[in-house]
């Protein structure tokens, strides 16, 4: 969520915490929400980075879906993590990349309190054809997030 | 000086470089501007009759250049085909933008005055219509109470630009004609004749849309100098028109004026707090806000044009515009 309405640095609204906007930081070209708190705006319509919206509504992190990539070298077959957002105005629901300074905690702190309440977000989801994670996927978050898993003495020998 | 003669009266029809060409009588006159008109000066109002008055303050002006294509003007002929401008008549209208000259100040450039008609000419494709300059030249257009066509030239390159047709759309959905032509094969040529006929219109656009060429084929026998745009990715065109000059149609006293390519059009004369009324289909929106005509239509709660953009009243992609304009006020 922006207070400034452009591309460049801006402080959140939410958690008032400044956010730079540098492509080095975040490893994504369009930043699209707080990497602290993880809400974001609803500035985009028909694709990500048109700011064309005009709702501007906040939007709540409400769950983790995978999306399938086109990246043939990445590991992890299912695709990309990426965040479920609702807006609050408008009550649209859209995916959004997870940036690489996202808080890794408060990304499972949010798919940990979807989980609560995932039958409600499948059903808001459905009619954008977003499947949210579930339990079931929890060691693949794990993974996502924190990485695989290495037995040192394994390597070694 | 004779100011009262109204056989010394023309109209600048062409400048190149300081040099103003006066048509007058049938005949063309080449002027220099009198000195006069390049300052204010300010003398003491308490006997204007007084033989003795002096200077008493000289101030700056506001814009770069006293004299613009289209000026019906005062001049002072020397008898070998040269002469000064010595006045300025009141302009029935302008289309200005702000100079691009260098330093704190921002000066009025104005492009055409006495004109009727605004005619925006961008390419179907090579290079690539850029909406938001089109947006630019809406915009001055309305500011400046003048009606706007717009023209997509090139229309035989159309299939290299699928959504042009729903691109325009927009624009004819708020109620400017839009008028599709092609300069090479001359379709929609007679169209266009028949929407210039009887006004003074100027064309407008970036370099490489064909304006020079659209005139050619409104006159074929003007013959002015064309160019391809440059091969390549960039498809940008090439400056080949480097001066604005207004030509006579044959069409029942009609004028066009064309202009130099330009990669920018900032506006002049417009505030923040105006601009919503200068995209008509935001205009019946404004005050109808929350915060009513203090809403800058952006973040602000209740805003009815945000609403009203929502519910697909007004494009998106011109709210977009309206936002980027905003930001440069």
């Amino acid at each position: 969520m922006y207070r400034i309405s452009s591309f460049g640095d801006f402080t959140c609204t939410r958690c008032h915490a400044l956010v730079s906007s540098a492509h080095q930081l975040s490893g994504v070209n369009n930043r699209n929400h707080c990497p602290y708190c993880l809400w974001s705006c609803h500035l985009d319509l028909y694709a990500a980075g048109d700011r064309l919206s005009a709702c501007k509504g906040e939007m709540k992190p409400i769950g983790l879906t995978m999306k399938k990539g086109r990246n043939k070298y990445r590991l992890e077959s299912r695709g990309e993590l990426m965040l479920i957002h609702e807006c609050m105005e408008c009550s649209a629901i859209s995916i959004n990349r997870i940036a690489a300074d996202d808080d890794v905690e408060t990304v499972m702190a949010v798919f940990q309190g979807s989980l609560t309440v995932h039958h409600q977000i499948k059903i808001m989801c459905n009619p954008y054809g977003i499947l949210p994670l579930n339990t079931g996927e929890m060691e693949m978050v794990r993974a996502q997030l924190y990485g695989q898993s290495l037995d040192i003495s394994s390597a070694l020998w | 000086m004779n100011t009262d003669n109204e056989d010394d009266i023309g109209i600048v029809f062409r400048k190149t470089l300081g040099r103003y060409s006066v048509h007058a009588d049938g005949r063309d006159i080449d002027c220099v501007v009198s000195s006069l008109l390049h300052k204010q000066l300010i003398y003491p109002t308490a006997d204007p009759t007084s033989l003795r008055r002096t200077v008493q303050e000289v101030r700056e002006l506001d814009h770069v250049d006293p004299v613009a294509i289209g000026d019906r003007v005062r001049y002072l002929e020397a008898g070998d085909g040269s002469g000064m401008i010595t006045d300025v008549l009141p302009r029935r209208s302008k289309l200005s933008r702000p100079a691009p000259v260098p330093g704190q100040r921002v000066f009025e450039q104005v492009i055409v005055s006495n004109v009727d008609l605004i005619v925006p000419v961008f390419a179907a494709a090579n290079p690539t219509p850029k909406w938001g300059l089109l947006d630019r030249y809406l915009v001055s257009a309305e500011a400046a109470d003048l009606p706007s066509l717009i023209v997509i030239n090139k229309i035989d390159l159309t299939w290299k630009n699928p959504s042009l047709e729903e691109e325009l759309e927009v624009y004819r959905r708020i109620g400017y004609p839009v008028l599709s032509v092609s300069a090479v094969t001359g379709e929609g040529i007679e169209e266009l004749k028949h929407f210039l006929g009887g006004k003074l219109s100027v064309l407008v656009g970036k370099s490489g849309v064909g304006k020079t060429s659209v005139l050619n084929a409104i006159q074929p026998g003007l013959g002015l100098r064309v160019e391809a745009v440059s091969q390549g990715e960039l498809g940008k065109g090439r400056h080949s028109t480097t001066h604005l000059e207004m030509f006579k149609l044959d069409l029942d006293g009609s004028a066009l004026v064309d202009t130099p390519g330009v990669r920018e059009f900032g506006l002049w004369n417009v505030t923040g707090e105006e601009l919503a009324y200068l995209f008509p289909e935001m205009a019946d929106y404004v005050g109808q806000c929350k915060f009513g005509l203090s809403c800058h239509h952006d973040r602000e709660p209740g805003c009815a044009i945000r609403r009203a953009v929502m519910a697909d009243e007004i494009s998106p992609y011109r709210y977009k515009s309206y936002l980027h304009l905003r930001e440069e006020l």
